[in-house]
């Protein structure tokens, strides 16, 4: 440990830790700054957080120095404060000031710290400003705008060093200079919106939220995002039950501070139009919208006897839910965790992994087992009795299921309008992931929370509600009384989850017991 | 001492053939390497070179014997470089020893390779100077004939490389971490320090850049060592010193004087005073970027590091620029702040910002479209880029504006006051302002 005063306060901070980081914690607050960011290597180029160092003649930066013992640190003396109100001032002359149609406008660090400490009348005449390009498509889902730019050099950082695809640079020199994209080249590797993430200003925009939303009309969710077993930690953004992106939130333990772009787009699944809004049935071949209050009995008509079939797309306590039901239903051993070969892709090194489903691990640790799309339709011959559907979409992907499911009243409970929706006798409309609350549990056996951010459309029903009703209408066993109630029935059921209590998961998920990275169950 | 005694560094310039080996080994060129390597081992000639009191003549004046000794023993490659991009305005004394006297230039630079023990020593020659590559490289390539570069150099088991690189003519490129950084082949910015080169800098490994006059002195300092050059300069600036002096004197050129020589003798005596119907009005001591003296001051200090500091200004690379009554002072520096803010190499803030908002301020008062409030702006303009940025250049366009500013504030008012319109062009501002 190292013991340095900042600010005359005496503190201790481990060999190695860097100054910045250091006076973040002494202040309760980070030093003004464009460039530093703490998972990129540091360029020093912005030259905001001068603190005085004794002993030391000039001004020295916090991001390029590490705690030293006995270094005594000022960072609220008239001179520091005067440098930064300065160097501020610098950002500021050839900036283009258009705020009021600037997306970044309320979450803009020359907007943030003009007013934490700059406040001064602006002296440049308007002769004097340097013009530069605005709105530049660099990329299919970034754009930028050169004149906002602060040259802070995060984003080719980025680039550089985390994705190593180089697509970024600097180019020209002095007030010329200008992020560029390499001739010939666009940003289009699938971490291309951590650009504008770690862009402090407007220069950076995402084409997919540009022009949509106010940011301070936003409110944010946390959550997990969907799109594959990584499981990234991610803020949900909405206002009026309607989400505008999705941005990563800090997990160190799963995805650091970034997510893909794949992930991030997914929240327009939820609006999609295909959406299933209301309860339908098949009559004479033709599917008619059913009030809930009829569905019961279309339910009740089920067929004992058949199989069930889940999918990774669920919650652990929905799937807890489901596995119960589709015992009582369709009898032990009939219940099967969802198509073996499905939701699969090309994974990489850095997030995204090759299971684009979000809790395959549940569906072991459920002990339900997942089954060869091949072998799905002679699994179904075997039986008799309905066929019940949670998710996913096994008229499309399993050869020969939409024949021998024909005629068996196959029930599918879901939230889009796919083949096996359109197939189906009875449909069930339900939640999305960002419309309730539950757990995922990522392919290293993380459980994290997703939180309800949106309510969903009217006429869809919360999953583990209309689960857990039908259950009782079959049995005389209590049901859960809420999440917190069917969260404590899971655990008892899960070995892996003994000593878990789902209820205190906390912002970043808990790994009970270590798994490999694989995420193949 | 006379004037020609103290030509150490200026001693073969006008000879004949002066550039070529065989007249450089006639004058018993290549001794001093032979001697550092047969009879001495790297600290022994590190100790001279620190006895001597050789400072670096880049501009900065560290001792040079010092910046060797910051090399970490422990490291498998040490790189050395020659920092021959001389680009400071008013400087150009490097480029008349790498004409004349090229041989010294690698001489010293294979002596002083050996003291850090370098595997490769780069020349990196500003790329404006085609001649003088040429030139350059057919002088190594005569070394490597000769043996004294390559595997095993006179037969002392020594090994040392030695390349000359062409800059693409970047002013940048002279401060000793944006050449390395281009002599890597990244853009030619200068890093953030520490790391300090010495410890981490070509390539990762330590590496030590010096300017071509410091490594020049070099062979004379093995040969006829430190006492000898301490006989030169000062207690503190010992040595001799090339100045390369521009303006309407009557012998401006490069001279070569002892340090510590007072200004009033250099100017009568070795530049002969003014031309015919000039007067003197101003003196810049160093290079464009160290602060302006006014005729009086000059004449009241003496040529060396610590005099002229106590002055106000620096001894910076010994580029003298002679400034004549007739010189208007606000034109002068609406030319030296186009050059920094067109040199900006545009990495930090304060430097890439106010370069270009001092040149725009100082080309509106030269247009007469100026207020007296923009000189005070242009002030605190300068207040918000000195000191706050990884490289001196920032500082270095500070200084001559502020110590414009201080001195000649007159001048600045006058084109405010007195006429809204802009005086006639000279060259120079005709092509600033196309």
């Amino acid at each position: 440990m190292v013991k340095l005063t900042i600010d005359g306060q005496e503190l201790e901070f481990p060999a190695g830790t860097s100054l910045f980081d250091a006076c973040r914690e002494a202040r309760g607050e980070a030093l003004p700054h464009f460039c530093y960011h703490p998972d990129l290597p540091v360029a020093g180029v912005c030259r905001l957080c001068q603190v005085e160092i004794e002993g030391m003649p000039k001004l020295t930066i916090a991001c390029n120095t590490t705690v030293r013992e006995d270094m005594v640190v000022n960072t609220r003396s008239e001179r520091v404060r005067t440098a930064a109100r300065q160097i501020l001032e610098m950002h500021l002359i050839n900036h283009p000031v258009d705020c009021p149609i600037c997306d970044q406008a309320g979450e803009c660090g020359l907007q943030n710290q003009y007013m934490a400490y700059g406040f001064h009348e602006s002296q440049v005449a308007k002769t004097d400003k340097v013009h530069k390009d605005k709105a530049q498509v660099i990329g299919p889902r970034v754009i930028l705008d050169k004149e906002r730019c602060v040259l802070c050099s995060r984003c080719v950082r980025f680039c550089d060093h985390v994705t190593g695809t180089g697509e970024l640079g600097i180019f020209n020199r002095g007030d010329r200079a200008e992020i560029g994209i390499a001739p010939g080249r666009e940003l289009n590797n699938n971490y291309s919106l951590n650009t504008v993430d770690v862009c402090p200003v407007g220069a950076l925009t995402s084409r997919d939220f540009r022009f949509k939303k106010r940011v301070w009309m936003l409110r944010s969710t946390p959550s997990v995002c969907p799109g594959c077993a990584t499981g990234c930690n991610i803020r949900v953004d909405h206002e009026a039950d309607r989400i505008y992106r999705l941005k990563p939130r800090r997990n160190d333990e799963v995805n650091g501070p970034w997510m893909c772009d794949l992930g991030r787009l997914d929240y327009r699944q939820v609006h999609a139009e295909s959406r299933l809004t209301r309860p339908l049935v098949a009559i004479d071949g033709e599917q008619l919208e059913l009030a809930w209050a009829d569905l019961d009995a279309r339910l009740a008509e089920f067929a004992t006897g058949g199989l069930a079939l889940a999918s990774p797309g669920q919650t652990l306590e929905e799937l807890s839910l489901f596995a119960r039901l589709g015992r009582e239903l369709c009898g032990e051993g009939h219940v099967l965790g969802g198509l073996a070969e499905c939701g699969r892709g090309e994974g990489d090194d850095l997030l995204l992994a090759a299971d684009r489903t979000p809790n395959r691990r549940s569906l072991a640790w459920l002990e339900l087992p997942a089954i060869a799309a091949a072998d799905l339709a002679a699994r179904v011959a075997g039986t008799t009795g309905g066929i019940l559907v949670y998710g996913g979409d096994p008229v499309a992907d399993a050869p020969g299921f939409a024949e021998a499911a024909a005629g068996r009243g196959l029930v599918y409970l879901g939230t889009h309008r796919n083949a096996t929706a359109q197939a189906a006798q009875v449909v069930v409309p339900l939640r999305t992931w960002a419309e309730k609350d539950g757990i995922f549990v990522n392919a290293r056996g993380r459980l994290q929370l997703i939180r309800r951010a949106v309510a969903g459309p009217e006429q869809t029903r919360e999953d583990w509600r209309f689960l857990a009703d039908w259950l009782g209408r079959l049995t005389a066993a209590e049901q859960p009384t809420g999440l917190p109630d069917l969260r404590r029935t899971t655990a008892a059921q899960v070995p892996a989850l003994a000593d878990v209590d789902l209820n205190a998961l906390g912002a970043t998920g808990v790994a009970p017991v270590p798994v490999g990275t694989g995420g193949e169950a | 001492m006379n004037r020609d005694e103290c030509r150490i560094l200026s001693k073969r310039f006008g000879t004949r053939d002066g550039h070529k080996l065989s007249v450089y080994e006639s004058q018993g060129g290549y001794g001093a390497l032979r001697k550092a390597v047969s009879d001495l081992d790297p600290p022994s000639v590190t100790e001279l070179v620190k006895d001597s009191g050789l400072r670096g003549r880049g501009g900065a004046g560290f001792p040079a014997g010092v910046k060797w000794g910051f090399v970490p023993k422990d490291t498998d490659a040490v790189y050395f470089m020659v920092n021959a991009d001389e680009s400071e305005p008013g400087t150009f004394k490097d480029r008349f020893l790498l004409d004349y006297d090229p041989h010294a230039v690698i001489e010293g630079a294979i002596i002083s390779s050996f003291a850090v023990n370098a595997c490769l020593c780069v020349i990196y020659i500003r790329g404006e100077f085609g001649w003088l590559i040429d030139r350059t490289r057919r002088a190594v390539d005569e070394a490597y004939a000769a043996g004294y570069l390559g595997r095993d150099i006179l037969g002392s088991g020594y090994a040392i490389e030695m390349i000359v690189h062409k800059g693409a003519g970047a002013y940048i490129c002279g401060e000793e971490t944006g050449l390395i950084n281009s002599v890597t082949g990244r853009k030619g910015q200068p890093l953030i320090k520490p790391p300090f080169p010495a410890v981490s800098g070509f390539l990762g490994k330590p590496t030590i850049v010096n300017n071509v006059e410091t490594v020049a002195a070099v062979p004379y300092i093995i040969n006829e060592g430190p006492e000898a050059y301490r006989r030169f300069g000062t207690e503190k600036s010992a040595g001799t010193k090339l100045f390369s002096v521009s303006g309407p004197v009557r012998n401006p050129g490069v001279h070569e004087i002892t340090m510590g020589l007072p200004f009033r003798d250099f100017f009568n005596d070795w530049l002969g005073g003014m031309a015919e119907g000039e007067e003197l009005k101003a003196v810049i001591m160093g290079g464009s970027s160290v602060p302006v003296l006014t005729a009086a001051e000059a004449m009241n200090t003496r040529l060396d590091y610590e005099s002229l500091q106590e002055a106000g200004t620096m001894l910076g690379s010994g580029g003298m620029i002679i400034i004549p009554a007739r010189c208007d002072m606000v034109e002068l520096i609406q030319v030296l702040m186009h050059f920094y803010w067109d040199e900006s190499c545009g990495q930090c803030t304060p430097c890439r910002e106010g370069t270009g908002w001092l040149h725009r301020i100082v080309r509106r008062l030269r247009r007469g479209e100026g207020t007296l409030e923009d000189i005070d702006l242009l002030d605190r303009v300068c207040n918000g880029m000195a000191g706050l940025t990884i490289c001196p250049l920032a500082d270095a366009a500070v200084m001559p504006m502020q110590s414009f500013l201080q001195r000649f504030r007159p001048e600045f008012e006058a084109l405010v006051h007195e006429s809204k319109q802009p005086g006639p062009d000279s060259r120079w501002a005709r092509e600033i302002r196309s």
